[in-house]
């Protein structure tokens, strides 16, 4: 696994590049670090789930409560469909198609901002309040811990956005696309695990 | 400077301000929401409180220039490429800004975690104060509770976590021939958020009702319903807990991709290994601690219902989720160490490590189990039964990896030639104090027992056995070791031999006989006791005070070392790790090049013998070695 | 000259593990024993030195003895020792040893839990409630009539207790040291511990032992042993109130 180094002569005017040990992108590499992370917050959360609706054998929903299955699954697919824009964006990049990749980094934007819009247009109409039981405490807890998620991931997309229309970016250069990128996927991916446990199962 | 230049340019000035703007944008906010809420009254302080604690900070970083990169970055705008100004500390100024070179950032790390050493140990001489007697002489009962809450938390979040850190973050990237941790940026956002954690958790005392009193583990639904002091902890878990993930992350991605040539991952020291297995257990546990927070913050704050039975809560997943990160915790707080140990029994024994191998190995074992023993924690707390008996077993068990680094360190010594130093003597004090503390852990993983003594002092026993005996043994003998390579100098030997034999004697007659206090009984965090054990308590007493004079030995000797002390040469313990093979302290960007390793790093007794060689890896590879 | 080391070093080891045995059986470790359940806890405890104490001293006597015959004499300074890699026999002894003693230690913890916990018939039924900062008992009426409610715990002696408990509040623990025995009180649910009472008249300390407030430290009562026909006339009394209210 040892790539051979290119130790560089003149040390006077910085350190040593440093000997690559590893295949790997340092950059991926700590991303998906970071996910690993993410993932055990959103397993706590999951545990806490389990606890009120298993161990503690709440019915769920609470009684009286009802979840707009329908509407989240069109939400789903609407989230969901933003991962393919955004590979599609990355394939358009990397094939220095700077329009559709700037298409694609919007398309993406929106398609998420959307995702968040009907979320929280959800939480407006549901009928029921994180106070009055448990079950709605852990509902608005897991999803609203993956909205959190969703708003950060709009937030490196929308960094990215500007810059790709400030004409950053390029076939060679792409590593600010993509590692924002895997954390989107990772949102996306993620909220397919909420969804069946809330909403499905 | 103009004051105005000054608030302008990253650094504390602006920080100051930032912490500001922090609270400014808690009332901004705080106050038109509840007034459109319509709840009453409209300024509310723990409110408030909770805004800012979490804005702050974040106000504070910002000012202090923590971002400024990134924001370039983010926004497109042209950033500056590292012109490594950055690097290096000319003047003690340098270490009161961001600052990216990893050794810079390992000292303010240690230094500052040793500095919430003696504020924690300060409040333990006010725990001991007060138990000297049973009845009650200077605080409130739950002015005691907080001291000890105070106490355990800070010394495990702001000194022995992160105090490995710190030493790792000198040392780890010089040892495999890096010239900076991966993430240099990173690396010193997660030293800023220590002063942040620790100064929170201080600050709770001012907090009205007093500091937080639930002891470390913050159980709901206590936590959920005592005055807004908790909220310090609850908040301060936070930041701490995503320093160590960032560090942890960092570490990771060095080892793995900034290896020297040469340096296969059966050829790095096991300090490398060491810090390796603890940043995976911190990745993947530490997350937990910071949403068993947040549940409480969001039923403290928000009246959500996770431990309100009446309303479907659950009041054990509370133990559930915190212990399955504070149980790895427990080994996040010695792994290092046992890298620390190994670093300075072998070169100090004049011997290679006893079975290498088996060291890396029983490391990835204990992280590994480590993850399945949480509900040890909760034998007495009348969780599901049929959980206990498991537990119990891959309890036992984690002793076995545990033994096999005991037994390989003894292997070790036998027939080495020990240069019985200070740091020596601090690691056959670790060896033969955790074996102990380690002893009474087994004992409590059988649930009889444990059924008797849970929440008796016999537990504060093996807490201080496994932390004092065990952690902190380790973090004074691998300070004394690399002293020489961090500062330059030279320690005083005569007050290092002092402070270990205070240290070593008061420790014992401190925490020996909370054995038996606690198997007579004795519960623990209470500030008042019945008088069967009044005089057993002032003895502990008293000698704790001992202990904590050793401590001001050892800050003097350091002070005045660090000072005044003889300069150091470049390798006086004649190690052959690479750390060692750079001048002391190490150049500015560590290495002119980076070497190349050839062997093993423990070969010592081998004629001839090299770990590293400076040379370009094309005239070296035909002296190579094959493997270690 | 290196087995005779290694001799001399386990012959002394030896001695001081028999003697930190005997010195760790010689301490009076407990409180009064105040259950059945009680011997049992303090005979595991006793394996436990036993199996413990050896380990500790082969441990220490390494070290010490390394100490002493190995430290660097002068004219020592640049001398380094054996390379000695490893052994994998070594290896495995002290990984298989260790396994095998502690497998062995967590069955007889084992029966013992399965011993203390056993169910006898004619057990009695204490309800322990806790709250900041106090306990309260009440005692099933003997012909099903309104419990008994009582601050007081009295227990009668030689008898199966089973103590079933619950919290108004915060987390509590009920603890008596002389029962060996403590279970957490927690909102919500109910826990229990059975305690067979000795066949002796005696009051023991009750204490609460999970941090749940300012007033944790002074959470204390009395248990009153009792002989079975002294609480009986105490139960009829304190029925008689009952009905009376
Ligand atoms: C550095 C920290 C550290 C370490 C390393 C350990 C190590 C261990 N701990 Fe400890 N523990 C704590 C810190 C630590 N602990 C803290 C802080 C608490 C209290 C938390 C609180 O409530 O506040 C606690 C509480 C605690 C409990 C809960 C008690 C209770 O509250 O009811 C238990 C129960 O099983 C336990 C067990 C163990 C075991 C089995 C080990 C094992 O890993 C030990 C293994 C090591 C050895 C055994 C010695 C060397 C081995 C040999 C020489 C081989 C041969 C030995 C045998 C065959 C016995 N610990
Ligand atoms: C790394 C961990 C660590 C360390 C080093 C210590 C160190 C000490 N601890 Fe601590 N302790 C814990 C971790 C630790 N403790 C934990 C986790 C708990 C459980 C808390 C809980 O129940 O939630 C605990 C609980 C605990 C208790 C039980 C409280 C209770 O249950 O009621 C006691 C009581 O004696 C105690 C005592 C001490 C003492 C005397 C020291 C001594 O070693 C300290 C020695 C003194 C110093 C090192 C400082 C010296 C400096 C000065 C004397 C003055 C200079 C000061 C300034 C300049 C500000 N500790
Ligand atoms: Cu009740 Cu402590
Ligand atoms: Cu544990």
């Amino acid at each position: 696994m040892e790539a051979a180094s290119v130790a560089q002569t003149d040390h006077h005017h910085g350190p040593p590049e440093a000997n690559r040990s590893s295949r790997v992108e340092p950059q991926l590499l700590g991303m998906l670090l970071f996910i690993i992370s993410e993932i055990m917050v959103f397993g706590a959360f999951f545990t806490a789930y389990f606890f009120i609706r298993v161990v503690q054998q709440n019915d769920w929903p609470a009684a009286g409560t009802e979840l707009p299955v329908a509407i989240a699954g069109v939400n789903t697919a609407i989230l969901l469909s933003s991962s393919v824009t955004l590979h599609w964006a990355e394939t358009a990049l990397k094939r220095d198609n700077r329009f559709a990749f700037k298409a694609g980094m919007l398309t993406t934007f929106l398609l998420g901002a959307t995702f968040l819009f009907i979320q929280i247009n959800e939480y407006v109409h549901i009928g029921f309040a994180p106070q009055d039981t448990a079950q709605g405490s852990i509902f608005y807890g897991l999803t609203g811990l993956h909205g959190a998620h969703v708003f950060i991931g709009l937030l490196l997309l929308g960094m990215v956005t500007t810059r790709a229309f400030r004409g950053h970016f390029s076939a060679e250069s792409h590593r600010g696309v993509e590692v924002p990128g895997i954390y989107w996927h990772f949102v996306d991916a993620m909220w397919v695990v909420v969804y069946t446990a809330v909403y499905v199962l | 400077m103009t004051v105005a230049r000054r608030l302008q340019a990253p650094g504390l000035p602006r920080a100051g301000l930032g912490l500001l703007m922090g609270v400014a944008l808690a009332y901004a906010i705080v106050l038109p929401v509840r007034s459109l809420y319509g709840f009453d009254p409209v300024l509310d302080g723990e409110a408030v409180t909770i805004v800012s604690l979490l804005a702050a900070p974040f106000g504070f970083l910002f000012g202090l220039g923590a971002f400024d990169y990134w924001f370039y970055w983010a926004s497109g705008r042209p950033t500056r490429a590292e012109d490594h100004s950055g690097h290096g500390a000319k003047s003690w100024r340098d270490y009161f800004r961001v600052n990216t070179d990893h050794k810079v950032i390992g000292i303010q790390y240690t230094v500052t975690s040793f500095f919430f050493l003696l504020v924690g140990g300060a409040l333990a001489m006010l725990i001991r104060a007060e138990l000297a007697q049973p009845g009650m002489q200077f605080v409130s009962t739950d002015g005691y509770n907080g001291l000890f809450s105070v106490h355990a938390s800070i010394l495990i979040f702001l000194f022995i976590i992160p105090v490995f850190a710190g030493l790792a973050n000198f040392v780890l990237p010089l040892m495999i021939g890096a010239p900076d941790m991966a993430f240099p940026r990173l690396n010193a956002l997660s030293y800023w958020l220590l002063p942040i954690a620790g100064t929170m958790m201080l600050l709770s005392f001012l907090a009205p009702g007093g500091s937080f009193a639930t002891g470390w583990t913050a159980y709901a639904p206590l936590s959920t319903d005592v005055p807004v002091g908790q909220l310090f902890f609850t908040v301060g878990v936070q930041f701490a807990g995503a320093s160590s993930v960032a560090t942890a992350l960092n570490f990771l991605v060095t080892i793995i991709t900034m290896r020297a040539p040469g340096m296969s991952f059966w050829r790095m020291p096991l300090l490398v290994w060491a810090n390796f297995s603890t940043s995976l257990l911190v990745v993947i546990a530490t997350p937990f601690v910071a949403a068993s927070q947040f549940f409480v913050l969001l039923d403290r704050a928000l009246g959500f219902n996770f431990f309100v039975p009446d309303r479907g809560g659950d009041v054990l997943m509370y133990q559930h989720v915190f212990w399955f990160y504070s149980h790895p915790a427990v080994y996040i707080m010695m792994l290092p160490g046992f890298g620390i140990i190994s670093e300075i029994l072998s070169v100090k024994a004049r011997k290679p490590i006893f079975g290498y191998r088996m060291m890396a190995f029983s490391l990835l074992a204990i992280v590994v189990l480590g993850f399945t023993v949480w509900a040890h924690h909760m034998f007495v707390s009348g969780m599901q039964e049929w959980i206990r008996v498991p537990m119990m077993i891959t309890t036992a068990i984690i002793a076995v990896p545990t033994g096999i680094k005991i037994f390989s360190w003894l292997a070790t010594l036998w027939r080495g030639v020990l240069h019985l130093d200070t740091p020596m003597l601090f690691a056959l004090g670790f060896l033969t104090m955790f074996v102990l503390g380690g002893i009474s852990g087994v004992m409590l993983a059988m649930i009889p027992v444990v059924i008797h003594v849970s929440d008796t002092y016999f537990i504060v026993a093996h807490i201080h056995y496994v932390l004092f005996g065990g952690s902190l043994f380790t973090i004074f003998a691998g300070v004394y070791y690399w002293f020489p390579k961090m500062t330059g100098r030279m320690y005083d030997e005569r007050l290092g031999k002092l402070h270990f034999w205070m240290t070593f004697i008061g420790f014992n007659a401190t925490f020996g006989p909370m054995h038996l206090i606690g198997l007579k009984g004795m519960p623990r965090r209470v500030a008042d006791y019945a008088d069967q054990f009044a005089g057993w308590n002032l003895f502990i007493s008293l000698a704790s005070f001992v202990v904590g004079l050793s401590t001001l030995v050892f800050v003097y000797n350091m002070v005045a070392s660090w000072r005044g002390g003889p300069r150091a040469e470049a390798n006086p313990w004649r190690a052959l790790t690479l750390e060692w093979q750079v001048s002391s302290p190490p150049p500015t960007f560590n290495f002119d090049e980076v070497p190349t390793v050839v062997g093993g790093p423990y070969e010592y007794g081998v004629p001839g013998a090299v770990h590293g060689v400076f040379k370009k890896p094309a005239e070296v590879t035909a002296t190579a070695g094959g493997q270690e | 000259m290196r087995r005779h080391q290694l001799a001399q070093m386990l012959i002394l080891g030896l001695i001081a593990s028999a003697g930190g045995i005997a010195l760790a059986l010689a301490i009076d470790w407990f409180p009064k024993v105040g259950s059945h359940q009680a011997d049992r806890i303090d005979t595991l405890f006793d394996v436990l030195l036993v199996a413990s104490v050896p380990i500790f001293v082969l441990v220490q006597s390494i070290v010490l003895f390394s100490v002493w015959k190995f430290r660097m004499r002068p004219g020592e300074e640049l001398k380094d020792g054996p390379p000695i890699h490893g052994s994998t026999r070594l290896e495995v002894v002290w990984t298989a040893f260790p396994a095998l003693l502690l497998v062995g230690l967590c069955a007889y913890a084992y029966s013992v839990l399965g011993d203390i916990e056993k169910a006898k018939p004619n057990s009695m039924v204490v309800n322990v409630t806790a709250e900041q900062f106090a306990w309260h008992f009440a005692y099933p009426a003997a012909g099903g009539g309104k419990p008994v409610s009582s601050d007081q715990l009295y227990l009668p002696a030689n008898r199966q207790i089973e103590f079933k408990i619950r919290s108004k509040d915060v987390i509590h623990d009920f603890f008596v040291p002389e029962f060996r025995m403590k279970i957490d009180a927690v909102p919500g649910i109910t826990t229990k511990i059975r305690v067979d009472t000795r066949n002796q008249r005696r009051d023991y300390p009750v204490v609460c032992a999970e941090l749940c407030g300012l007033g944790h430290a002074t959470m204390r009562q009395t248990a009153h042993v009792i002989p079975q026909a002294e609480f009986d006339s105490w139960m009829q009394r304190k029925e008689k109130e009952a009905q009376s209210t």
